[in-house]
């Protein structure tokens, strides 16, 4: 009964200090609107990350890449890996389910009529659909005979066939990739936006063979994609296929390799890696600024048991024990900082789902993260408290008073 | 016997280091229904005395007894605990909360008491002091007088047996003053015992008893101008 009324009497105290308590809800709203906004922002990242991970590598995938260097960019001198290297490979290491080679236009112009646009242009055998786990979503993949006699046919990405046909079914219709006419077979399996944020969905497919000979005039692969029989294997055939294309290459011992491998399991190893860091270290770094947000708190409340050791004597002489003050000193540094905190957690939400909207990703503000924002704002007011409600408590009424 | 001082003593020690006796051997009496005058220059202890008296402040050395009980056995819980129920303070600034309304300020003792049901104490307090019509005002709407009054009804509205008054009419007006002064003699003349601390003899001159306080020591107590009150017998 006689806290209940002292805790109403606080909340009425907040409101008389409107400025002080706006500046000390400050500090938490940013820190908790931040750390839900990385929270949930990089938890969806992540999500979407480990996604499309699962759907290009899985469990048993092996990606050799042409150039030695690291994955995804670095040095690349890029000519010498062929579809032979590969088959040799195939041929030599025991283990190898399906594989199938690529190669890449990254920007290739595609018309139709008076209509047309740049897609990511793709080579690959019709092995890709397991390879890759990305068939047909309309009509047909490409089979072994489009391949083998480097046939003009075309799979094509839903972004690109709208922009290409309007209404009109495209299956059997002819387009143009460079100066080559193709005839479209069918429609990619939607696979929407990868971990850079580009559209996956704006990609042509056809024959490796016909991309090679005839769009762009190579003999070179840019990469392989090979799928092990048993997961549980990953690693030795990753090690047997690096050594085999070594000697295929006839490189020496100490010369660096000239081709890039990586598999399932480092996949993986990376993707923990960056989930430490989006669900660790960023929040972690986050939340120091709520230590800003508390050394704010105890001085703006310091300053306030300063300024108002009258009432606080006043409070003592009509009864108030000191653990009456310095409940009130905590109760008023808390709430704050939990109001400012749930104002954050509002905040990260609208900005979370904004920016997602914008990325299109699909993010928004979970339970977790709600609870952490509340949580440590209400935190940084207890501890933000603790000092000048000390100070009060302490206070002799007739000092104060004076 | 309400209050029994004896031999009561407060040394401060200024921030120079060096000490100030403010109270040396103090010993006097209070009965219940009295109506005393603490008066003497400024610095000669009588405010000390009454935070003494009011559980404000503690003697380094003497007894003080209070109801019959040897303040000194008391921890500061029930110290307040009395000061919430028996001792009703006034004090020369009012000490009223700003912006917050007359009826919330004499309601702040009520936050710290014991009751369960205490709808109405406030607003009866308030009527006490003639400022029922006031009781949505803040102290800034209010004159000098008025918010005397309400901290008078803040003093009385957990109904205690003591009020202690430090030059409550300082910061006054004659007029106002005077106003105040017949206030306490009304809750004097109602049985309640007061203490008032004031360097006034104006306001002395309405008390019926007055104890001078010269460096600390007292140096006459004795019957004040005012004849003593036929409620005073009843201790």
């Amino acid at each position: 009964m006689r806290t209940l009324r002292i805790v109403k009497d606080c909340m009425r105290s907040l409101s008389r200090f409107k400025l002080r308590t706006g500046f000390m809800m400050v500090g938490p709203l940013i820190g908790v609107a931040a750390l839900s906004f990385v929270v949930a922002l990089g938890g969806a990242a992540v999500n979407k990350l480990l996604a499309t991970v699962q759907q290009l590598f899985g469990a048993s995938s092996i990606v050799v890449s042409s150039g030695g260097g690291f994955f995804m960019g670095g040095p690349r001198d890029a000519t010498r890996l062929t579809i032979d290297d590969i088959e040799a490979v195939v041929r030599d290491v025991p283990g190898i389910d399906t594989w199938d080679p690529m190669v890449v236009v990254p920007d290739a112009s595609v018309r139709r009529g008076d209509r047309n646009c740049l897609v990511r242009l793709m080579g690959q055998s019709e092995r890709a659909e397991r390879a890759w786990s990305r068939g047909a979503e309309r009509g047909r993949f490409i089979d072994a005979t489009d391949v083998a006699g480097s046939a003009r046919v075309a799979l094509i990405g839903e972004t690109a066939a709208r922009a290409l046909f309007a209404e009109d079914y495209p299956d059997g219709q002819d387009i143009q990739i460079g100066s080559v006419p193709f005839r479209v077979v069918g429609i990619l399996e939607r696979f929407g936006t990868d971990i850079h944020g580009m559209d996956r969905d704006n990609e042509i497919v056809i024959p490796v063979t016909t991309a090679m000979r005839r769009v762009m005039n190579v003999d070179s692969i840019r990469a392989a994609k090979l799928l092990v029989t048993e997961p549980a294997d990953v690693e030795a055939v990753t090690r047997e296929v690096s050594l085999a294309l070594r000697a295929r290459h006839r490189l020496a011992q100490g010369q660096p390799d000239d081709f890039t491998v990586i598999n399932s399991v480092a996949v993986r190893q990376m993707v923990g890696r960056i989930e430490r860091v989006v669900f660790l270290y960023i929040p972690l770094v986050t939340a120091t600024s709520l230590l800003a947000a508390l050394a704010v708190a105890a001085s703006l409340m310091l300053a306030s048991v300063n300024e108002r050791t009258a009432e606080i004597g006043l409070r003592r002489a009509v009864g108030a024990r000191p653990a009456d003050i310095r409940l009130q000193f905590l109760l008023e540094t808390a709430a704050t900082t939990l109001a400012g905190g749930i104002a954050g957690v509002i905040l990260g939400g609208l900005v979370t789902a904004l920016v997602a909207a914008r990325i299109s990703l699909s993010a928004r503000l979970g339970p977790g993260a709600i609870a952490l924002g509340l949580a440590l704002s209400l935190l940084t007011g207890l501890l933000a408290g603790v000092t000048p409600a000390r100070r009060a408590a302490l206070l002799r009424p007739s000092d104060a008073l004076r | 016997m309400m209050i029994r001082l004896s031999g009561i003593r407060r040394t401060y020690v200024r921030p120079g280091g060096e000490a100030v006796r403010a109270l040396d051997e103090v010993s006097m009496d209070i009965d219940r229904g009295e109506m005393v005058a603490l008066v003497g220059a400024s610095g000669s202890g009588k405010s000390t005395l009454m935070n003494i008296i009011g559980l404000l402040d503690q003697p380094d050395a003497g007894s003080y007894h209070l109801d019959g009980r040897d303040v000194a056995d008391l921890d500061l819980e029930l110290q307040a605990q009395l000061r919430n129920e028996k001792i009703g303070f006034v004090f020369q600034a009012f000490h009223l909360l700003p912006r917050v309304s007359a009826l919330e300020n004499v309601e702040l003792p009520l936050l710290y008491s014991r009751r369960a049901a205490i709808e109405g104490l406030g607003l009866a307090a308030l009527k006490a002091v003639g400022l029922a019509d006031r009781a949505r005002h803040t102290p800034g709407e209010l004159s000098g007088g008025q918010q005397q009054r309400v901290a008078i009804a803040r003093a009385l509205v957990n109904d205690p047996d003591l009020l202690l008054a430090d030059e409550p009419t300082g910061n006054l007006d004659a007029q106002a003053a005077q106003e105040i002064m017949e206030i306490f003699r009304g809750l004097n003349a109602a049985g309640r015992t007061i203490v008032i601390v004031t360097h006034d003899s104006g306001v002395a001159a309405h008390c019926t008893r007055v104890a001078r306080l010269d460096s600390g020591r007292l140096v006459s107590d004795g019957v004040g101008p005012r004849p003593v009150a036929a409620s005073q017998e009843n201790s």
